[in-house]
């Protein structure tokens, strides 16, 4: 069965599955210095070009080495990505904690909303918030915030109202611990366990969803390389020059499918696996070990 | 035996039957096809709509198949008779008479006549919402004479009056039953080569006006197929889907996929000059554009060569005049000047900007401008616009592209809000007079299309040459481009070709003599 096959490939090598993110995430923090031309720079007399030793990708309609582009866009992406990743956690997260430690009628207004915002497609809503205010890429950034925060802020006020009514929770407010210190010591850990774990996952969709942005000409302004931008430039030459699509294309396939892999693997680690006869062993050896030591010290008391 | 006579005659009656049915099936769509040609499909990029003459809203070409105007625009702006055969215009300029074609009936079969003729032209003349035709704003009355005898009186004389009655919309006539009480159109009928059938938003399908006056197309039926994607287009020419592609109010074809064509031996390329101009524009209220050697340091930073040659693939001319030479008065020829890098940093340190690394300062401000773009308003120029960054980036000027939707640089271009854009001309038969009062003119309002540049002092170097008549024309028009020119008004980039393509089963295409018009009228078909 495949699926059995890559669960046990994935346990067998947990850290496999980071290296390709490792490695986009090492070639856009090094972007600066290993492309060899200034993903900018036009030069007329070299349009066009196959695959050569000055020219690794080849070159694009104005000249611009394809090999920097693609470093560079990477670069763009990702911190595109984390970015939006980033902000849309800290809404979340907040707005959704909120709704559940608070409850009442705030949290029935705020989950509401947050309904709303879930119940159209995340696409659609940046595409709207683009209309209001611009194209650009901070209105890009600013419109896939809008369009993902909702997710996470959904998840954060499921775990809250759930953790809420531990014992434990019970028991640190007797001790007469303040809210600010049970939401932050006890109940964050566990929302941002889950929803960091998601938001895994969702990068890859991210990348994918900046690159349609700018693919519909409403993200990265020009000459800043970004891969869905290079797609559509591509898209005239696709006949002659197909290799002017399908590089930028296989580069977001790999960050994508990497994200996904990756996240993927968090999610199965969150998974509760059954216990295995040898592990149930220990726990119960464990657990006799612990009765025999109170036995012991009440006999002594 | 009852049973086995039936079966016994049941079964010679079943094959019979079934061969009979087979060869009606098999035949039938022969004979039909042999006795129906298909019709000649042409791509448009868009419904064509209700075709109304006084609304804004349907697509301009399929008019031209529908209605015929008075006088038709003819190969390099010549003036041909179409329902008028004749015209001439009085001394003063305020008069013009025409004798009107006999013997022509609207496909609903009303005569046309001096009467029909006269209640269509006061429809549109003399009405404030046609005050940017000057034959409408002039129009002081309209008589007829004769049966066939028409006359329009002037308040003061319009030069191009004659090239106005060339026009798409709404010169063009319309049969006096086809409109309701409020007068409305209510169909289109006119007494143009073919008649309107179907008309819905994936296609118009028009058959032969068999009473039309002119030469007859030599085939029964058109069809314009919508197909928006520019891609999809050629690949159904290609396909055989489609016959006729091409033209940039028909159905666009870009200059990188005519090229890609041209190796395609089903499909003939047709690119011939083009009558209008792509222009790089200047925001009149501009802070940083101020100061005319700013302008001038751009103009000279830009290689148009090089954009003929990577956006246009060749299929353009490079030039600084504001109209091709194919546009009626459009000025001696300018110079191309050489792309001088050099010169253009001098120009900017001349106006007190500082090199500052690659950047230019003044006053702690950087030498920055937004070159506002749409695709969808002038297709490829988001291209052109990263060229031209690129290209004034070698000087130190940074551009920001700001690529934004119809709707948005239709909002900001008449109020001037961005530093660079890219307009183009009318082209023919609007031009030069169109582009000249609506572009130019500030007191003219131009809608969505903004303004080329505006001046007092153009205005009345623009105004002056519009009034003007005769050999006076040429110089005072000569002086507008002059004037252009010395202030560094505009960029004029180049001059594209006109682009069609066409199958083999079309045979003599001809080009419409503007691309507001559509093609297809004079061609013959082979299966």
């Amino acid at each position: 069965m495949p699926d059995s096959l890559k669960l046990s490939s994935i346990a067998k090598w947990p850290w496999a599955v980071l290296t390709p993110v490792l490695l986009f995430v090492a070639v856009s923090i090094l972007a600066p210095w290993i492309t060899p031309y200034d993903p900018a720079a036009q030069d007329y007399s070299a349009v066009l070009q196959g695959f050569s030793q000055e020219h690794w990708l080849g070159t694009d309609y104005l000249g611009r080495d394809m090999f920097s582009r693609i470093i560079a866009g990477a670069r763009v992406s990702l911190v595109a990505m984390s970015i939006v990743l980033a902000a849309a956690l800290i809404i979340g997260v907040m707005v959704g904690s909120f709704a559940g430690y608070v409850g009442g009628r705030t949290e029935l207004v705020l989950i509401s909303l947050i309904d709303i915002i879930l119940s159209l497609p995340s696409l659609v809503v940046a595409l709207a918030f683009i209309g209001i205010i611009g194209p650009g890429y901070w209105s890009m950034i600013a419109a896939l915030t809008m369009a993902w925060w909702a997710n996470y802020a959904r998840m954060s006020r499921a775990v809250v109202t759930s953790e809420l009514h531990q014992p434990y929770i019970e028991a640190a407010r007797v001790m007469g611990a303040g809210h600010l210190h049970i939401f932050c010591r006890h109940i964050l850990p566990h929302v941002l366990a889950l929803v960091v774990v998601y938001a895994s996952a969702d990068a890859g969709a991210l990348v994918l969803a900046i690159a349609t942005l700018s693919f519909l000409g409403l993200g990265v302004e020009p000459p800043t390389p970004e891969w869905g931008q290079m797609l559509v430039d591509g898209m005239n030459y696709l006949e002659q020059y197909p290799h002017l699509v399908i590089l930028p294309g296989l580069a977001l396939t790999l960050v994508v499918s990497s994200f996904n892999l990756l996240g993927e693997h968090f999610a199965l680690k969150k998974v509760p696996k059954g216990l295995s006869k040898r592990r149930l062993g220990i726990l119960k050896k464990r657990r006799a070990r612990e009765e025999m030591n109170m036995l012991e010290q009440e006999a002594k008391a | 035996m009852f049973n086995t006579f039936r079966s016994t005659i049941r079964r010679p009656l079943f094959v019979f039957f079934t061969v009979l049915l087979t060869a009606v099936v098999t035949i039938f769509p022969i004979v039909s096809s042999a006795q129906e040609q298909k019709p000649l499909r042409i791509a448009i990029k868009q419904e064509t709509g209700n075709l109304d003459l006084l609304q804004n809203v349907s697509a301009l070409s399929t008019y031209s198949l529908v209605f015929d105007p008075l006088i038709r625009y003819g190969e390099n702006g010549q003036l041909e008779p179409a329902l008028a055969t004749s015209w001439e215009v009085s001394e003063d300029g305020t008069k013009l008479s025409f004798n009107l074609r006999q013997d022509v009936a609207f496909s609903d079969g009303t005569p046309f006549n001096a009467n029909t003729a006269r209640w269509n032209l006061e429809r549109w003349m003399g009405k404030p919402e046609f005050a940017w035709i000057g034959i409408s704003d002039a129009m002081q009355s309209i008589e007829t004479t004769g049966m066939y005898e028409l006359t329009i009186n002037l308040s003061r004389p319009v030069p191009a009056a004659l090239y106005e009655l060339t026009i798409i919309r709404p010169v063009r006539f319309l049969s006096p039953n086809a409109v309701d009480a409020e007068g409305r159109q209510t169909a289109p009928v006119g007494t143009g080569p073919w008649v309107v059938t179907e008309n819905n938003n994936s296609r118009t399908l028009l058959t032969r006006n068999n009473n039309y006056w002119g030469s007859k197309p030599s085939f029964s039926s058109m069809e314009l197929k919508v197909v928006p994607d520019e891609l999809a287009r050629s690949n159904g020419l290609r396909s055989g889907d489609l016959d006729i592609i091409g033209g940039d109010w028909v159905s666009p074809l870009s200059p990188r996929r005519a090229r890609t064509m041209q190796r395609d031996p089903n499909v003939a390329v047709v690119a011939e000059p083009g009558t209008t101009s792509i222009l790089l524009t200047f925001s009149p209220k501009s802070p940083l554009l101020q100061d005319q050697r700013v302008r001038e340091a751009i103009d000279l930073s830009i290689e148009r060569n090089a954009i003929v040659a990577i956006i246009y693939e060749g299929f353009a001319t490079p030039t600084t005049n504001l109209f091709p030479t194919v546009i009626p008065f459009s000025g001696d020829r300018v110079v191309l000047p050489q792309r001088d890098v050099k010169s253009a940093r001098s120009k900017l340190e001349q106006a007190g900007w500082k090199r500052s690394g690659n950047q230019w300062l003044k006053d702690g401000k950087v030498l920055e401008l937004e070159l506002m773009v749409s695709e969808e308003a002038l297709p490829g120029s988001r291209r052109l616009a990263e060229m031209i960054q690129g290209q004034l980036s070698e000087t130190g000027i940074k551009v920001r592209v700001s690529s934004v939707d119809n709707a948005t640089i239709h909002d900001r271009r008449p109020v001037f809000q961005y530093d660079l854009t890219f307009m183009a001309t009318y082209g023919a038969p609007y031009d030069p007079h169109g582009t000249l009062a609506n572009l130019l003119l500030s007191g003219v309002d131009s809608g969505p299309d903004g303004k080329i540049y505006t001046n007092p002092e153009l205005d009345v170097v623009v105004q002056s040459a519009l009034n003007a008549q005769g050999d006076e024309r040429i110089i005072k028009m000569q002086a507008i481009y002059n004037w252009l020119n010395a202030n560094m008004a505009v960029s004029p980039l180049v001059s594209p070709k006109r682009l069609w393509a066409y199958n083999r089963r079309v045979g003599n295409f001809q080009l419409p003599a503007t691309d507001y018009q559509m093609p297809g009228t004079d061609v013959t078909l082979s299966e």
